[in-house]
Parts: C-alpha cells; sequence; structure tokens
C-alpha cells in the first residue's frame, strides 16, 4: 500500500511574518563579506579546486548554516574564515576589514571540543580572557556568568574529562562566548554526540544565540538541524566547490521541536535532500557472497 | 567474597585485566620466581652444580699449577688431578719397596712437610684448629695423628676413607721418632699425598643466597660503622653521577626538545645532527672526555650527559609533536600568538607525557653509570665492583649490583605513583589509587586538592 501523497507547500513560501522578518534581516548591518574566495591545491599533477569564487555576506545577528555533501569544501571554508586555513584568492572583510591570521574576533568552536585537558572548566573558560591580558580577577568573574550562562555552574572546579560531550561542548561555546567574537564559527559542532544530547544542544544554541549578541556560522551535515537553527541556508555543491542555493528558511521564529513537522519545514526538507543526495543510491547486486533476502520474503 | 578466577581459564583471558588480588599475587611472584629459581639451584646438590669446590688438595709433583682449598675446579679436571696424586702414590709406596732411596734423603723433608700441611684447610673447616693456631706445623701435626688415631669423631666435612688410611700409614712412618713435631724428625722418605677432596659446587660466579646475604651485612656496614660510611659514601658519589648528568641534559634537553617538536626550523636544523650523533656510543668518548674535563666527575658526569642528552632531544622533540595540534588551533581562535601558545598551551599540555619520559630517560642515565664510574679516576659502586670482581669476590659484587637496580626501581616506582598527583587531569589520575604509595600519597594530597571539596560532583558526572 502506498503511504497517502501529502502536498507540501513551495520552500520559497513565505508567511507575512517571515516575509517581513527577512525584509528587515537584510537592512542589517553586514558582518561578514566574502569576495571571491577560492582554494585550490596540488595533489599530484592535478590542481584540485576546493572552493570556487565564493560570494555571500552573512548579516548582523544570523544564525547561517552551511551545507552541503561530503568533500564540498565546507569545513575548508570555515576554517578559511577562522584564519585557521589560507585561501588561494579572494578575499573576506570582517566588519569592513580584511582579516587573515586567526584572532579573537572569530571564535570557532570544534566537532572535537578542543577544551584544554589541564585545566578546570573554569580556567578553559577564562584562557582567552587571560591572553588579551585582562586581570584574572575580572576574568574570573565574567567566565563564571558564561559558565552559567551554559548551564554549568555547577562544575566550574572540574575537568573537562570528568564532564560529558555535551557539558564538553557547552564549555567549548562559553569559553568562545568569553571572548566576545564578532562572529561565532562552528564546525559540525554537535556531530559527535548522540541524537538526544544533539537536540538537546540545539535548542541550547539557539537561546544562546536569542540572548547573546553574536552571529553564527555553523557547518552540519544535519538537514533537520540546518532547518531548525538557522535563518539562511547556504547549500555548497562539490567538484570544485561553489555556492548551489542560498535558501531563507521559512520556518518562523522562534523555532520549537513541533516545527520538525511543519509544512514549511517538510518541503524545505525534501528540496535539501533533492540538493544534497541528487541520485537514488543503487540496490546491491545480487552476489553469491550476500545473503539476499527472497521476493517472498520481503518485510514490507 | 566471590572467588572470580574459580572459573577454568579465567587466568587468561585476551587482553582482559585480572581482579586486583590475582594481579598482587603474580606481581610478588615474578619477583619470587627468580629467588625461588636461584635458591633452588644453589641448595639442591643434584641440580646443576657443574664445579667442585677443593676441600682437600695437592701438590702434583712437576705442575706449577697450583690448587688450594676453596678452588672451583671442573668435574673433569678434578677427576683428572685426583688420578694424577693417586698414579704418584702408587709409585711413592712401589720406590719406597724397592728401597730406592736407601734410606731417604733430607730433601724429602719439605715435601713431607707441605704434605703435612694439605691437612690444614680441613682442620680449620672442621674446626679443630682455629686458623691461628693452624698457623703452626706442631698442631698440624698433633692434628694428624689423632686422625689416625679415630679420635675425631664429629666432622662435618669428612676425610674419604681412601685419605685416612693414607693418614694412618703415614702417621705410622711420621711418629716413628716420636709424637711431637721437630722438623728434623720429620721421615726421609716421601711420604704419600693426600688425595684431593671436594665437593659439588656451582661456578664461583653464582655463590649461593647466603652467601651473599652474609656479605651483603659486612660490607653494608651491618657490623662495622667505618665499613657502612664508606659503602654510603660511594653510593652517594654514584647518586650524584647519575643526577647532575641527568640534571645537566634535562636542562639543555628539554628546552630543545620542545623548540624542535614546535618549530619545523629547528628541528630541520637541529635532529639530523642529533639523530646522528646519537648513534656514536657514548663510552666512545670516553677518553676524550677525560682529556677535556680532566680527573674527578666532570668527565663521568659529563659521559652520562652525552649518553642521555641526544635521546632526550629527540624523544621530547617527538612528544612535542603527539600533542593535539586541534589544542593549538582552538588556542589561536582565543587569541593566543607565539610565545603564548609554548608558554600556555604547549609546555601544560605536553608534561604528562614528558613526565613519563623523563622516567624512562632517568633508567637511560642509570645505564651510563657505570662506564661513566670506569673512566678516569675509577670510583664510587663501580670501584668496588670492579675490585672484588678482580679478586673474583662474586658474593660481594652481587650485593652492590643488586643494590644500583633496586634504586632504579624505587625511584621509577615513586615517580610512577606520583604522576597523578601532578597531573590529576589525566585519565589515570580517574583510576581509583592502589597499593601502599598511593594510598599514602593520596591521603597525604587528596584533601581539596583536585576535586575541590568533598560534596563536588565526583568522577564521572552523566
Amino acid at each position: 500500500m502506498k503511504p497517502p501523497s501529502m502536498v507540501l507547500p513551495d520552500y520559497r513560501e513565505q508567511s507575512p511574518e517571515t516575509r517581513q522578518r527577512f525584509e528587515a534581516f537584510y537592512k542589517r548591518p553586514v558582518k561578514l563579506r566574502v569576495e571571491g574566495l577560492t582554494k585550490s591545491f596540488d595533489a599530484g599533477n592535478k590542481r584540485i579546486r576546493v572552493l570556487d569564487r565564493l560570494n555571500f555576506q552573512v548579516y548582523r545577528r544570523e544564525l547561517i548554516t552551511v551545507i552541503g555533501p561530503s568533500g564540498c569544501g565546507k569545513s575548508t571554508l570555515i576554517r578559511i574564515l577562522a584564519g585557521l586555513d589560507q585561501g588561494t584568492l579572494g578575499s573576506y572583510l570582517l566588519e569592513g576589514r580584511a582579516v587573515s591570521d586567526p584572532g579573537s574576533d572569530r571564535g570557532m568552536v570544534f566537532q572535537q571540543y578542543s577544551l584544554f585537558p589541564w585545566l578546570t572548566v573554569k580556567r578553559n573558560v577564562m584562557f582567552g580572557l587571560e591572553v588579551s591580558g585582562k586581570p584574572s580577577i575580572d576574568a574570573e568573574k565574567e567566565a563564571l556568568q558564561w559558565i552559567d550562562l551554559v548551564g554549568l555552574g555547577g562544575f566550574v572546579n572540574a575537568y573537562p574529562r570528568q564532564l560529558s560531550g555535551g557539558m564538553q561542548q557547552r564549555v567549548a561555546i562559553a569559553r568562545v562566548l568569553a571572548n566576545q567574537p564578532q562572529i561565532l564559527f562552528m564546525d559540525e559542532p554537535f556531530g559527535a554526540l548522540d541524537a538526544m544530547t544533539r537536540s538537546q544542544m540545539q535548542a541550547h544554541l539557539l537561546e544562546i544565540w536569542r540572548n547573546v549578541d553574536i552571529t553564527i556560522m555553523l557547518v552540519t551535515h544535519d538537514l533537520d538541524e540546518a532547518i531548525y537553527l538557522s535563518d539562511r541556508i547556504l547549500v555548497l555543491k562539490p567538484n570544485p566547490g561553489r555556492i548551489e542555493e542560498i535558501i531563507e528558511v521559512p520556518v518562523s521564529r522562534p523555532r520549537s521541536p513541533e516545527q520538525f513537522l511543519y509544512g514549511s519545514f517538510l518541503s524545505l526538507k525534501k528540496h535539501l535532500e533533492a540538493l544534497i543526495h541528487p541520485h537514488k543510491e543503487e540496490v546491491v547486486k545480487k552476489s553469491p557472497m550476500v545473503r539476499m533476502t527472497d521476493k517472498y520474503d520481503r518485510v514490507e | 567474597m566471590k572467588k572470580s578466577h574459580s572459573k577454568n581459564g579465567s587466568w587468561f583471558r585476551v587482553r582482559r585485566s585480572l581482579s586486583s588480588r590475582s594481579g598482587r599475587l603474580l606481581k610478588l611472584f615474578s619477583f619470587l620466581l627468580p629467588l625461588g629459581l636461584w635458591v633452588l639451584v644453589s641448595y639442591v646438590p643434584f641440580i646443576w652444580h657443574p664445579d667442585i669446590a677443593l676441600e682437600l688438595s695437592a701438590d702434583r709433583s712437576g705442575s706449577t699449577t697450583v690448587f688450594t682449598a676453596g678452588d672451583h675446579l671442573s668435574k673433569e679436571y678434578f677427576l683428572g688431578f685426583v688420578t694424577t696424586i693417586r698414579e704418584e702414590n702408587v709409585g711413592v709406596l712401589e720406590e719406597r719397596n724397592n728401597s730406592e732411596w736407601n734410606g731417604g734423603s733430607p730433601k724429602f723433608r719439605r715435601t713431607n712437610l707441605k704434605i703435612i700441611r694439605h691437612l690444614r684447610p680441613l682442620a680449620i673447616a672442621n674446626n679443630w684448629l682455629s686458623a691461628k693456631e693452624a698457623e703452626s706445623d706442631a698442631n698440624l701435626f698433633a692434628v694428624w695423628g689423632k686422625v689416625a688415631r679415630g679420635e675425631y669423631s664429629d666432622q662435618r666435612r669428612s676425610l674419604s676413607l681412601e685419605n685416612k688410611t693414607i693418614i694412618i700409614r703415614n702417621w705410622e712412618l711420621m711418629s716413628q721418632q716420636g709424637n711431637l713435631f721437630e722438623v728434623k724428625k720429620l721421615p726421609l722418605i716421601p711420604l704419600e699425598k693426600l688425595v684431593p677432596q671436594g665437593r659439588p659446587s656451582n661456578p664461583v660466579y653464582l655463590p649461593a643466597p647466603d652467601q651473599v646475604w652474609q656479605r651483603f651485612r659486612e660490607d653494608f656496614g651491618f657490623f662495622s660503622e667505618s665499613d657502612r660510611s664508606s659503602m654510603m659514601s660511594r653510593y652517594g658519589h654514584s647518586l650524584k653521577i647519575v643526577f647532575l648528568g641527568f640534571l645537566f641534559s634535562a636542562v639543555l634537553g628539554i628546552p630543545l626538545g620542545i623548540l624542535c617538536g614546535t618549530f619545523d626550523f629547528f628541528s630541520k636544523l637541529v635532529e639530523p645532527f642529533v639523530d646522528f650523533f646519537r648513534y656514536m656510543p657514548a663510552p666512545a668518548f670516553s677518553t676524550l672526555l677525560v682529556a677535556v674535563f680532566l680527573a674527578h666527575d666532570a668527565p663521568k658526569v659529563a659521559l652520562v650527559f652525552l649518553g642521555t642528552f641526544f635521546q632526550m632531544v629527540l624523544v621530547i622533540a617527538n612528544t612535542t609533536r603527539r600533542l593535539d595540534y586541534g589544542l593549538l588551533e582552538a588556542a589561536q581562535t582565543l587569541g593566543a600568538k607565539g610565545f603564548g601558545l609554548i608558554r600556555k598551551v604547549i609546555i601544560p599540555g605536553i608534561t604528562p607525557s614528558l613526565y613519563n619520559d623523563m622516567r624512562i630517560l632517568l633508567g637511560w642515565a642509570w645505564t651510563w653509570l657505570v662506564i661513566a664510574e670506569l673512566i678516569g679516576v675509577k670510583s664510587g659502586l663501580t670501584e668496588f665492583i670492579e675490585t672484588q670482581g678482580r679478586w673474583r669476590n662474586f658474593d660481594r659484587v652481587y650485593p652492590v649490583i643488586i643494590l644500583i637496580g633496586l634504586t632504579g626501581f624505587f625511584t621509577d616506582q615513586i615517580l610512577a605513583s606520583w604522576r597523578k598527583y601532578f597531573f590529576p587531569w589525566t585519565e589515570e589520575a580517574a583510576q581509583e589509587t592502589r597499593g601502599f604509595l598511593g594510598r599514602f600519597f593520596s591521603w597525604l594530597l587528596d584533601r581539596n586538592f583536585y576535586y575541590g571539596k568533598k560534596s563536588d560532583p565526583g568522577n564521572r558526572i552523566l
């Protein structure tokens, strides 16, 4: 029996409020302007373009997500923007200034947390403040506020190894936020977490983003996550890495988990699915090595 | 308590740890096993014992090699020795019957006196005479008489029947001129020689545990204050050489190693040569070092330095390179730059591994000690080993060797047990403290040191 067909709205269809929100959105100042950004490297005798002439802008207080099939260069893009890698051509401007080296004005949250294992939660969060030369009394006071914000007030003196993955990632977020960067890059920040913790962390991130003056650019491979979190989604396609589409998410704000079932949510998800996995995977051919199921034996 | 290893085969589970009780038991056995082997080989007579330790010796006519009681001979050689003496005795008796000597010659008095003296070690071993008394030929002469008359009943080292009859026959000749010793009254015809006697024994290089223990108590001053202080000053001197050499190489090697691991510039500039240099064995430089640093301790310290420094640079450079690069990236995005990265990330990040490296390298330094103490003017424990070894007093050598081993072993064990207190953030600090030392230090340091208050959430939240 076929499932009942569902009529989904076009993913570009926006409710009046959403349209209004985006009108206001584009009037905000541009935080990050990327122009003609290209990254290529030599592999043997071939020259491979990982990123090819990317142009886009990120607006103040935006939460933008980068998605794309694996190998499209989304991690490379975010690492270049954070200053950890260098682009080959093109430029990017943060608040109108060209930047290239890593710095505390661009924060980065890594998939593997990268907390300093020899420092307690508090000292980890104080790290950036101390580096910038803040007296340690002030740094401690600020750090404690940020730790409270991510809900780890009870664990200020714990070492990272004593915390679960989700808690470690919260510390990492607090550590970056303490520097009050212009923009926060996140490279698959919840990729290493289990599904339950991941959805908690997504809600938590939205809450932080709502309360703190911060612009966030996040790389993920999870379509639900992308739609649930972002204002706009930047879809990359591989070989060479180019921008396929920049999509305005039609789902209304504030977001909540029920919206996973909204028509606007599902239609966008269907569209993204088609963009990222354009071909259906071929069924494994029958081979004597593999015990395949009989056609009378089907389970569905 | 439930028996965890009563099930069949549970002592041997692939890559699974044993219970702590079984573990402790095996650790104990790992020391008892070699010790037991030593005891077995030393005290069970039919195991090994390839040599004969002489109790009675004899002079062979025409041979310049002289053995005295206490010497070790191989069994084959000993049999040949005995046969030679027996043949000589047969010759003596035959010639005596042929009365070739015509009433004898005064020159035989000297050889006869030697034969009388050959009983001395046995007389001392059996407490018939003290070592002092045995120096007098008259006393020995009297012992011969008593043995011949069968006056000794308790014999720790018994005489063979063959030797008893020889003694009786000889005594007849010796006592013809009276029971009192006088060189002039010794027989003018040759006496029969005592046939060499001995007991199976291990080679001289494997003394029994009780001998070693006895020597240990003597040499380490259980009986004399001056012996103790001399051994302690040797020990102190050896420790000084090792630790000074190690200290100098650490002071130079750690910073250089960290630089090499941090900057490719230093790695390319320094490491190829260091890599080459470490293949030149440090002892090869010993004469050179003496020429450069002259006498006393300087060349010795320099040798320990040479032996450890180059390894140290490479090991530390590698340890530094193994630090998760992600931590450096994170620090950079938090604003750390240049020297700050080294000071705030690299150094604290590698210290736990560095600490382990240093433990291993300290072991290396110990291995250079013996060679270092041999160069220039011999000194320290090694001089003792060297001198006593030359005299084949191996029972005095073993305690010193074991002392060196124990020092290295305990230094390492103590450093290892301190590790979790220096580095409470590492995984191993989370594991339960075990063993006496561990519990002692945890009692000493556990108070509010790294988990804050006891009421704080403990290990492994969530």
